[in-house]
């Protein structure tokens, strides 16, 4: 560790370590555009120039050196000092401001970006009210650089943000910087778009409005959206995202720091992934079969429905034939408290696992160019495995003991006319339910289905529950490592349905309200190693 | 979409065309690389060996070098547009480059360029119809002591009078340089060089020993 004295205040950090790093991690708010953590240095927009103490030429005494530096490409090292607070580093700052505010088309009215604009803020805390410039200011063409992207190059502050990213994170290289002095822009070479399975990044990285979200354009202002801590449900990677929600819906996925999985990033497939929440073809209704005749009880029915049907079942035939199938997308609360209620009405119920979705093979990025072998350092994994829990449910069956089956064997033994009994748990965003799947569904005498969309198991279900979209409810999901993650609830689930976890909880024998702690704290007394959940730090707003 | 937009998802490079450059080319390229650590640090000889060869760096001309330098097209495209030397579009047999900074403006520079449009009824960046001239302007050609100056190609024309234009426009020769090239410009790559030398090291350890 290094002691170094920023602005008079002695401050401990890492050596080697930008001063703007450490300056920004205990609260400095320094003006930056180029510099980001998770890439390399450019040191390019001088908006975060500093003082700094130097060896005076002749007489060897410590003295404020006559030029700025700058922070992001100044190491930490023992003994330091610099300082923010000086005039010249604020006339620097006011300068600089200026100078990337001549062009700038002030259109921040009809800017995605705005509200969460570092020109916006920067001008608003170091910049000057108005500008000074009286030419009349350059124009420069929309670019259409890729099917999710949009380039509005007259606010572009040319901090190379993602170009760098499209270099050393996706590896992939199709942005660039065309010209030069007034002329920079960022580009990419004809018919070369930017289509890479990561690029929805540089427009979160991107400190202005000229990368824009052709999904999110024009549909809400940013300020009006609130922002939950989830974990994309995408694959078996867990990235750590931000749900923007507004009037109970969900408008973009941003990825949120996290050092054990995700750092800055998350792929396009998780990120474009939430559209299946709001398709109009959802179950939301719980329903009733008997014979021909459908039926649709409210939910103060349900657990009363569903535990006596059980029952009635187990007493009638025996409870060995009873089985649950556990899903992969459900949280691992979700699956304990199913667990909890099969095995207290038949003890002897037999657990499966249900099918796990994977598609194509792990993309490692970055991706290394053509003809050379696979990059040294990987930065970022995007999973075959698409679904966010399936480590969380097998470490669930092994400590719930008795007979556990895979998908097949159970597929096999149902097919056989084993079980008489099944709750059997879908919520896969994809149609899941296969040819030989389907035909289970006549094999039981008593079939629950809890799905997001309907198919032949819940045209053959006794009993149809409405399952919700992992933005509707809360609990924790377990990733390919084994990290146990938290995820908040974003949003209420549609006019009709509720959050799985609830009705699981009451179902399960408890009274009042499902959230994912209080079922962890239960479930503590009997699992404590399930319990333990990692939560990212959080990191400064300032620090972007 | 309601507003104007460049589309760049529009391919300009015929997948299928024929390649543009030359097997000579390519493999003097190649033999670039063996002077770098990097391949891509090859890019800047290919880039003028390109333009000296054909003339300009067409877009299909970026891809190939891309190809050949294991680098995308992009970073090519980014590193041409850089340099004002490169021209993306067919220029004429010579270049004509015209002082617009200070020593040269005072001097008469305007009205030499002023003379030279209308001689050649062609406007900046452009070329004359029968494609021996193109003119630009640039900055400074560091020739402020003999304001006005003006460069054809390489060439740097001195103190440039309007009543000399002419003579100098019909001169064949007004583009000679009598300026040797670098050493390395038509050099040997190195790896091929270099083994020999190695070898007869090697040698004389072994006899020391």
């Amino acid at each position: 560790m290094a002691k170094i004295i920023i602005d008079n205040q002695e401050l401990e950090c890492r050596e080697g370590m930008p001063v703007l790093r450490a300056a920004l991690e205990a609260g400095w708010d320094i003006p930056h555009y180029c510099y980001h953590p998770g890439l390399s240095v450019a040191a390019s927009c001088r908006l975060c120039l500093m003082e700094m103490k130097m060896p005076h030429p002749k007489t060897r005494e410590m003295d404020w050196a006559p030029k700025l530096f700058p922070a992001c490409q100044t190491p930490v090292r023992d003994g330091l000092e610099v300082r923010f607070n000086s005039d010249v580093v604020k006339t620097a700052q006011e300068s600089c401001m200026e100078f990337f505010l001549l062009n700038h088309p002030l259109d921040c009215p009809v800017c995605d970006q705005a509200g969460e604009c570092c020109l916006q803020d920067y001008s608003y805390k170091f910049g000057r009210a108005e500008s000074r410039m009286v030419d009349p200011k350059v124009v420069n063409p929309k670019k259409d650089i890729g099917p999710h992207t949009l380039l509005y190059t007259d606010r572009c502050v040319t901090c190379t943000r993602c170009v760098r990213f499209t270099r050393e994170i996706a590896g992939t290289g199709e942005l660039c910087l065309v010209q030069r002095g007034s002329k920079n822009e960022i580009d990419v070479f004809p018919g070369r778009p930017l289509d890479n399975p990561m690029q929805g990044n540089v427009v979160d990285i991107c400190p202005v409005g000229c990368l824009l979200d052709k999904d999110f354009l024009f549909k809400r202002r940013v300020w009006e959206l609130t922002g939950t801590s989830s974990i994309c449900p995408g694959c078996a990677t867990g990235c750590s995202i931000r749900v923007d929600h507004a009037d109970n819906r969900v408008y973009r996925l941003k990825p949120r720091y996290n050092p054990k999985v995700n750092d800055w990033w998350m792929c396009d497939e998780g990120r474009f992934g939430f559209k299946y929440t709001q398709d109009n073809a959802r179950i939301i209704k719980p329903m009733l079969r008997r014979g021909r005749e459908e039926t649709s009880p409210s939910w103060r029915e349900i657990p009363d429905i569903v535990r006596f049907r059980f029952q009635d079942h187990v007493r009638a035939s025996s409870a060995d034939k009873v089985v649950a199938v556990l899903s992969p997308f459900m949280a691992t609360e979700e699956a304990w408290l199913l667990i909890r209620f099969i095995r207290e009405v038949a003890p002897e119920a037999a657990l499966a696992m249900g099918p796990v979705p994977v598609e194509g093979e792990p993309q490692a990025f970055p991706c290394a160019p053509p003809g050379a072998p696979s990059m040294p350092d990987v930065k970022f994994t995007i999973l075959e495995e698409k679904c966010p829990n399936r480590r969380g449910i097998e470490q669930l069956l092994e400590v719930s003991g008795g007979t556990v089956l895979t998908f097949e064997a159970f597929s096999e033994q149902a097919a056989k006319g084993d079980f008489t009994a099944a709750w059997i748990v879908g919520g896969y965003p994809k149609p899941w339910v296969e040819k030989d799947t389907a035909k289970l569904g006549s094999k039981f005498g008593l079939l629950v289905v809890q799905d997001l969309f309907e198919n032949k198991l819940t045209e053959a279900a006794a009993i149809v529950l409405p399952a919700c979209a992992w933005v509707e409810r809360d609990g924790s999901f377990v990733n390919a490592k084994g990290l146990a993650q938290p995820f908040e609830r974003a949003i209420s689930p549609p006019d009709g349905a509720m959050r799985d976890g609830q009705y699981l909880f009451e179902i399960a024998g408890f009274e009042g309200l499902y959230s994912g702690q209080r079922v962890r704290e239960l479930m503590a007394e009997a699992t404590a190693s399930l319990t333990e959940v990692y939560e990212a730090p959080p990191i400064p707003a300032h620090a972007h | 979409m309601s507003w104007k937009a460049i589309d760049r998802n529009q391919a300009v490079v015929d997948a299928d065309a024929p390649p543009l450059l030359s097997e000579g080319v390519r493999e003097k390229i190649l033999s670039y690389t063996h002077r770098y650590e990097t391949k891509r640090a090859a890019l800047l000889p290919a880039l003028h060996l390109v333009q000296n060869t054909l003339g300009h760096v067409s877009w299909q001309a970026m891809v190939e070098i891309a190809a050949l330098l294991d680098i995308q097209p992009s970073d090519v495209f980014d590193t041409l547009t850089f340099y004002t030397h490169f021209w993306t579009h067919p220029k004429g047999e010579k270049v004509i480059t015209v002082c617009r900074s200070l020593s040269c403006e005072v001097l008469g520079g305007a009205a030499v360029l002023d003379a030279l449009k209308a001689r050649l009824g062609i406007e900046e960046h452009g070329t004359s119809s029968d494609g021996q001239y193109s003119l630009v302007t640039e900055e400074c050609l560091a020739g402020c002591d003999h304001a006005p100056c003006m460069l054809i190609n390489e060439k740097l024309h001195k103190n440039v009078k309007l009543d000399d234009l002419e003579r100098i426009l019909a001169d064949g020769d007004n583009d000679r340089v009598d300026m040797p090239r670098s050493d390395l410009f038509d050099a040997p790559p190195v790896a091929e060089s270099k083994q020999p030398a190695s070898a007869t090291e090697d040698d004389s350890r072994t006899t020391d020993d």
